[in-house]
């Protein structure tokens, strides 16, 4: 009797599931990956797995499954799912460089924009030109745009007596004698020497500092690559309108003047020191560990870039360039594979996505929304998400004037533009910055010369 | 005896064998019936897992095979393979690279497994057990956070190892001191270091076998006046050759396919001066980063045929010096 009890039991169970899972078979099921930009962050997961049960609660139609892999794998990860026939629905957020990654990979949304009548008025039209790539179509609709700027801690500016960085774009540094200085690269300069001391207090402008024990540095671009850092100094590329690599005269200069800063007046970290203890032991954040003066970075640092910072912090307008200023821009998106087998379905999530939770995502990521109805309110709502994940920093009140101002400074060309066989580019450029933070002695102008050939000829073997 | 006859006579044994075999007796049959049964799941396993994905592979080394875009596949016959071979200044020395980071790494790594094994086996090591424990712990720590722990500890400026040096008076903290992951000179002796750490496996095997030797044979070379080097030499490592070759066998085929170290360090950029360009590593890029999947199958398949063939070699050259108990040769 006990035995018939269990047997009837079981089969009911096995009933129940076998429900649920046709059920759950019925649904189309739509793959949502994460990692090729922001997201990946452990305090961001939980957010995004609370959209995605949402989603599946509003309708009964549509599985969405949520992938997140770490940045550094997400590539590689990405490409062999492509080549395994396994790939997701929807790949976002994703910058220019991770679209650039995957040439031919995506699906021009023309067709389903036009069929589903959806409405892109609430966009710039100049954002969704953005997305719109030769030969290969509108690859994305304008999620959200990461306007750059100075973050300058704002207890070692104290500490030593220094005046802080300027508080908008156009106005003048005034130093602690009272003069002026346009806020360009060499006023940068000359503060963060300043704001590099070493172990016995002396800083990078005096004959004494001893470069072998530095303790606090006073600026570094942050969390960038080549094309990134040197955007600094103006919007360039490394090919030129004829396909030719080409090193462009304002890197080659911005080049030399990073070097210098890292071997000669040590105001920035080398490869040494930035794999140091001091500068967070390879974390590559150095402004989260306290000892770092100024940074010029991305609205999606926000937050957690400063988890375990001790100190107050604010931000300030990107210094010029011979009289130009250019405030790198990252504008991100999300994509449909153009190897998904539910393209209509991938379509009305990534219409879920980038409408109704346009603001929960831009918010969650840091980013300002690319939707005009939405942009009103990015800082209140910002301040508000911020405030509540980060309590110990006071978001109301930090000058988010100058942060929105960067906008009004993009780079053009973008840093992350493609090229001709863009990731075999990518890894040659690299390995370029690898060589020169690593070296003191480096002939940047030789290395340079070397890497533009390199990259003729990877260009070249692309055609 | 003309090439015919010659053929004829191995056909011959051939058939006379197939018949051997079919000539079973009831129960031996059955007997090899339950075998193939209880290795079929590895035939299975191996065969789906291991052939087919060889087969696939060998077949993408003819291809002109993007990863993000498998559809634009292309035959192209054996051009991937005439640019490995005739083009690819690359393939050559990333090989370079890799056979001279194994004659360092290898004699180093083999011996120090060897001598640490010696010394947990020794009677006079007091906490024999504690000790053998200790070195094998760094084994179950994961290959990806030591190495990231190793390179914070062979920083220049805050690592422990140079704070150490510095402490016998040599200058080796600072920009220009030791600098282990940077200098051309010292890096293939830092991954050697590295490498070191994982060393457990090896320990452990060759003190299974050290436990192994009859004690007899000591207490008779005791008696005949041998001392603890000339027993090591006459009757230790003869005895341990077969541990010694499996080892051996095992290191050469895991440094040319050195990957793991170079690649959480330096994400495969061959820093420095493209001393850390180990052929696994250009695999990898081609493979993966590039998405040239059909050209980094050339480049597997090339390393297999040169593991391979040195594996071969290596068990030819062991009828010389491995000694086998009670093997008829």
């Amino acid at each position: 009797m006990r035995n018939t009890k269990l047997i009837t039991l079981l089969v009911l169970l096995l009933l129940v599931m076998a429900v649920s899972m046709a059920q759950a078979q019925d649904r189309v099921r739509v793959r949502w990956y994460v990692g090729l930009g922001a997201g990946t962050d452990a305090p961001l997961v939980a957010a995004q797995e609370e959209i995605v049960a949402d989603f599946n609660a509003s309708q009964d139609g549509i599985e969405l499954v949520l992938e997140i892999v770490d940045n550094a794998q997400a590539y590689d990860v990405l490409s062999t799912q492509i080549a395994a026939g396994n790939a997701p629905d929807i790949v976002g957020p994703m910058g220019i460089r991770g679209r650039a990654s995957f040439p031919g990979a995506w699906l021009d949304l023309t067709s389903l924009i036009e069929a589903n009548s959806y409405d892109l008025s609430d966009f710039d039209p100049a954002l969704i030109d953005f997305y719109r790539v030769e030969g290969e179509g509108q690859l994305g609709i304008p999620f959200a745009v990461f306007p750059s700027f100075l973050m300058y801690n704002v207890d070692l500016f104290d500490e030593g007596g220094i005046p802080y960085p300027p508080s908008s774009y156009g106005e003048s540094y005034t130093d602690w004698e009272g003069n002026e200085h346009e806020w360009n690269i060499d006023t940068l300069s000359e503060v963060a020497k300043l704001l590099s001391v070493d172990i016995n207090g002396n800083d990078a402008s005096m004959d004494e500092f001893d470069t072998s024990n530095i303790v606090q540095f006073g600026y570094g671009t942050q969390f960038s690559d080549v094309r990134g850092r040197a955007t600094l100094f103006g919007s360039a590329n490394f090919i030129d309108a004829d396909g030719s690599a080409v090193i462009p005269d304002v890197w080659r200069e911005a080049e030399h003047w990073y070097h210098a800063a890292m071997w000669e007046d040590y105001f920035m970290p080398n490869a040494v020191y930035s794999g140091s203890e001091i500068m967070g032991g390879g974390s590559a954040n150095w402004f989260d560990t306290g000892n770092m003066g100024m940074i010029t970075i991305h609205l999606w640092f926000l937050g957690w870039g400063t988890a375990n910072l001790d100190a107050s912090w604010n931000f300030g307008p990107v210094p010029s360039h011979n009289g130009v200023t250019t405030a790198k821009l990252h504008a991100d998106t999300f994509g449909i594979m153009n190897s998904s087998e539910n393209p209509d379905a991938a379509f009305e999530v990534l219409t879920y996505l980038l409408g109704e939770r346009a603001a929960d995502l831009t918010s969650l990521y840091g980013g300002m929304p690319a939707r005009l109805s939405l942009q009103d309110d990015f800082i209140e709502r910002t301040v508000a998400v911020q405030s509540e994940a980060y309590p110990g920093v006071d978001w109301a009140n930090l000058n988010w004037d100058v942060v929105l101002a960067g906008l009004q400074h993009p780079d053009n060309p973008n840093h992350e533009e493609g090229m001709p066989s863009f990731l075999e580019a990518s890894a040659r450029y690299n390995e370029y910055g690898q060589l020169v933070d690593n070296n003191a002695d480096e002939d940047i102008d030789a290395a340079l010369d070397s890497l533009r050939d390199d990259l003729q000829a990877i260009f070249d073997a692309a055609m | 005896m003309d090439m015919f006859t010659e053929f004829g006579t191995a056909r011959g044994q051939a058939k006379w064998s197939l018949r051997a075999a079919f000539r079973l007796t009831g129960a031996q049959r059955d007997e090899a019936k339950w075998g193939l049964i209880f290795l079929s799941p590895w035939l299975i396993g191996f065969a789906l897992f291991y052939f087919a994905p060889m087969i696939v592979s060998f077949l993408f080394s003819l291809y002109d095979f993007t990863l993000s875009a498998p559809d634009e596949a292309r035959f192209v016959g054996l051009e991937n393979w005439v640019r490995m071979l005739a083009r690819d200044p690359n393939t050559w020395e990333t090989l370079f690279v890799t056979f001279k980071f194994a004659l360092i790494s290898l004699p180093i790594g083999m011996v120090s497994a060897f001598l640490l094994a010696v010394l947990l086996n020794s009677k006079h090591l007091m906490g024999r057990n504690v000790m053998r424990t200790l070195f094998y712990a760094p084994t179950m720590v994961p290959l990806i956070a030591a190495i990231l722990i190793w390179s914070r500890v062979m920083n220049p400026q805050t690592g422990w190892l140079n704070q150490m040096i510095e402490l016998t008076g040599i200058h080796a903290v600072g920009m220009d001191g030791l600098r282990w992951l940077d200098d051309p000179n010292l890096i293939y002796l830092a991954y050697t270091f590295i490498g070191l750490w994982g060393i457990g496996n090896a320990i452990l095997i060759n003190l299974a076998s050290l436990q192994g030797v009859p004690t007899e044979m000591y207490e008779a070379a005791s008696i005949d006046g041998a001392g603890w080097l000339r027993q090591l030499w006459s009757i230790t490592v003869p005895m341990v050759t077969p541990v010694i070759f499996y080892n051996l066998v095992l290191s050469v085929v895991g440094l040319l396919q050195y990957f793991i170290v170079p690649w959480v360090l330096n994400l495969g950029s061959g820093y420095p001066e493209g001393t850390t360009n180990f052929y696994m590593v250009y695999f990898y890029k081609q493979a993966f980063t590039f998405q040239n999947m059909g050209y980094g199958a050339t480049l597997a398949w090339f390393m297999f045929i040169i593991g391979l063939a040195i594996t071969v070699l290596l068990f030819w050259s062991g009828r010389f010096w491995v000694y086998y108990a009670g093997e008829n040769r």
